[in-house]
């Protein structure tokens, strides 16, 4: 494994009376795709929360790059960014005025914000619907809107829950396209999904929880073992 | 501060590209000028409008000159009593001596037919016993051994265009503040959250107490706008049309040098403190429509206090009814407007008390929002 970016450790956390995470640890590396596996009420959302500060852990520690959630929240969060699945933006805004607020919300200098807005906006290749107001825009271009407004301050740590979730397949690949770029200029990709193929492609090492624990961890490889493919393995464990 | 300012300029943005609050704002402009046209055209007509009298019997002689003159029509009927209670207005039957009204108290037609035969027979009366004493050689002036000379200390069509301006204003003033700012104050909370944004902006680094700062300056901004929309078009159409108790010489109300900075002020501590309360309840709802639910009981909880001026006109309370906020804002401006002073201690005690509700609601929204429930509940 590369040096551990974030570093979750025996966390605990219940949500009303449900017991949500008890007691989950792994560490996801720089430059790696790092799945967070598991079915869906498994606990992946609430963990992912967790680490960028939305929720605070019952019990236990998480570390991202040096800083604490609970000491240091405001420092994790300049140093995350979270693609999800419900790709809530702004209608009345247009797609360039969204990134713009989240970039200058990410504290990107006055005078970088323009440069960086139009770096994701080419990087992303949303010129064409640049200018569109996001109630008009398609959900694959909303996905672009949501992932460029969650990388246009360079977050060494980039989280995608359920990213493709409400995606056709080409959108879809698009972002597993984004995720593997990322990795190769060293961030550390967190990938949350139920989709065992999409996991089994693309991440370098992986945790399987199931009901708030960690029934198996490490590469696709290891955790596969001798079973047909990573889903055998995922069932075998959850059901046992 | 930054993230304030930042928060404030892309709300005032989406809110100007809000056809619900544009909407608000142009029905708020438009409203008021409707309401006080009607409410002029409705009294002319009612001053000028002539009535029927049914009668019986011999006229006296002359009475039926100065009725016609007050705009009373008289037309002859066999039964004044029957003919009154739909035919004509007022029913009257002459006799030798007296004279029997009979009128149905339930119409209004009947008390305006009512008042003005009074006043006509009273004039009438006079004249007659003045005409009567003078044949047999007696000063008429006997009949009035004490005479009244008013003397006003004010001018009496201004008084009457304060008092009118004493009601309508506080509660143009507070209902457009609260309703201007409402659609912005819930789509800024709770539509933030139905349309899944809010997670992402609770994930940037900005301090969540800047991103209500932010919210609360873009709501208080679009209620004093709907607020001065309605103001300023209230005397735009006052300047054009003649209210009842004007008397029509003075078709131009003008607010006082006193009430104007009241005015500002009462204003900006209400809007701030109805943005903080409309954020809150909004940050407690799920999604727009239950917001709504939410916020309008907040419309008739301030229209009660507005409208004590109009049942109690002459209400003086002690200075802790002062601490009653939206009461208090409408007595502190009746009292700059009807008596053209402004009573400083009522002014600071409503100040205290204003500013204290926009501090405990910011409080409470504040808390609201940074409490985990805001993203779990959803």
């Amino acid at each position: 494994m590369t040096e551990a970016a974030v570093t979750v450790d025996r966390l605990r956390k219940t949500l009303g009376k449900n017991e949500v995470l008890r007691g989950i640890s792994f560490e996801a590396g720089k430059g790696e795709i790092f799945g967070l596996l598991g079915p869906n009420g498994a606990g992946k959302t609430t963990t992912l929360r967790t680490i960028c500060t939305l929720l605070s852990p019952d019990d236990g520690t998480i570390n991202v790059l040096g800083f604490d959630t609970r000491a240091a929240p405001q420092e994790v969060r300049r140093r995350v960014g979270v693609v999800t699945a419900e790709i809530g933006v702004y209608p009345r805004l247009s797609a360039r005025e969204n990134i713009t607020y989240f970039a200058r919300l990410s504290e990107v200098a006055d005078d970088d914000v323009r440069r960086q807005v139009d770096e994701v906006i080419d990087r992303l290749d949303m010129s064409s619907f640049a200018r569109q107001r996001a109630e008009s825009l398609s959900s694959g271009q909303k996905q672009k809107v949501a992932i460029a407004r969650a990388i246009v301050h360079d977050p060494p740590v980039l989280m995608f829950d359920e990213p493709t979730s409400n995606l056709d397949v080409l959108a879809s690949k698009e972002i597993r396209d984004f995720m593997v770029e990322s990795k190769g200029r060293g961030k550390c990709v967190i990938f949350s999904t139920h989709v065992l193929h999409d996991a089994e492609r693309l991440c370098d090492r992986v945790t399987i929880i199931h009901k708030g624990q960690v029934v198996g961890s490490g590469t696709p490889a290891a955790v596969r073992g001798s079973r047909r493919d990573l889903e055998d393995a995922f069932l075998e464990l959850v059901e046992a | 501060m930054r993230a304030a300012w930042i928060v404030y300029r892309k709300e005032i943005v989406e809110i100007l590209r809000d056809r619900r609050t544009l909407m608000a704002i142009g029905l708020s402009a438009l409203a008021t000028p409707i309401v006080l046209t009607v409410i002029s055209q409705v009294s002319t007509q009612t001053a000028t409008q002539a009535y029927t009298v049914g009668y019986s019997g011999q006229v006296p002689a002359g009475l039926d000159i100065l009725l016609t003159s007050t705009g009373l029509k008289l037309k002859a009927v066999d039964d004044p009593a029957a003919a009154a209670k739909q035919q004509v207005d007022l029913g009257v039957a002459f006799q030798a001596t007296e004279i029997d009204e009979y009128y149905d108290p339930a119409r209004q037609s009947a008390q305006i037919a009512d008042t003005r035969l009074q006043t006509v027979l009273g004039q009438y009366n006079a004249a007659k016993a003045a005409a009567a004493l003078q044949q047999q050689g007696i000063d008429p002036g006997i009949l009035t051994p004490l005479k009244v000379v008013g003397h006003p200390l004010s001018s009496p069509v201004k008084a009457a265009e304060n008092s009118f301006l004493s009601f309508f204003l506080p509660y143009i003033l507070i209902t457009m503040i609260l309703t201007g700012g409402f659609s912005a104050a819930l789509d800024s909370t709770a539509g933030e959250r139905e349309r899944r944004t809010l997670e992402s902006l609770l994930m940037t680094p900005a301090p969540r107490s800047r991103v209500l700062l932010g919210k609360i300056g873009a709501v208080t901004t679009i209620s004093l706008t709907a607020a001065v929309a309605a103001i300023g078009s209230m005397f735009v159409a006052l300047s054009q049309i003649s209210l009842p108790g004007g008397g029509g010489s003075s078709p131009h109300i003008t607010l006082n040098a006193v009430a104007v900075p009241v005015m500002v002020w009462v204003a900006l501590l209400l809007a701030v403190g109805f943005s903080s309360l409309t954020l809150a309840l909004g940050t407690l709802a799920r999604n727009f429509r239950q917001g709504q639910a939410y916020v309008t009981p907040l419309y008739f909880v301030t229209i009660l206090p507005a409208s004590i001026i109009l049942f109690i006109p002459d209400f003086n309370p002690s200075l802790a009814y002062y601490l009653i906020p939206v009461l208090n804002a409408v007595l502190v401006l009746r009292d700059a407007i009807v008596r053209d002073t402004v009573a400083w201690p009522a002014l600071i005690v409503t100040t205290i008390s204003l500013a204290t509700l926009g501090g405990l609601s910011w409080l409470a929204t504040l808390r609201l929002f940074t409490r985990e429930a805001l993203l779990t509940r959803s």
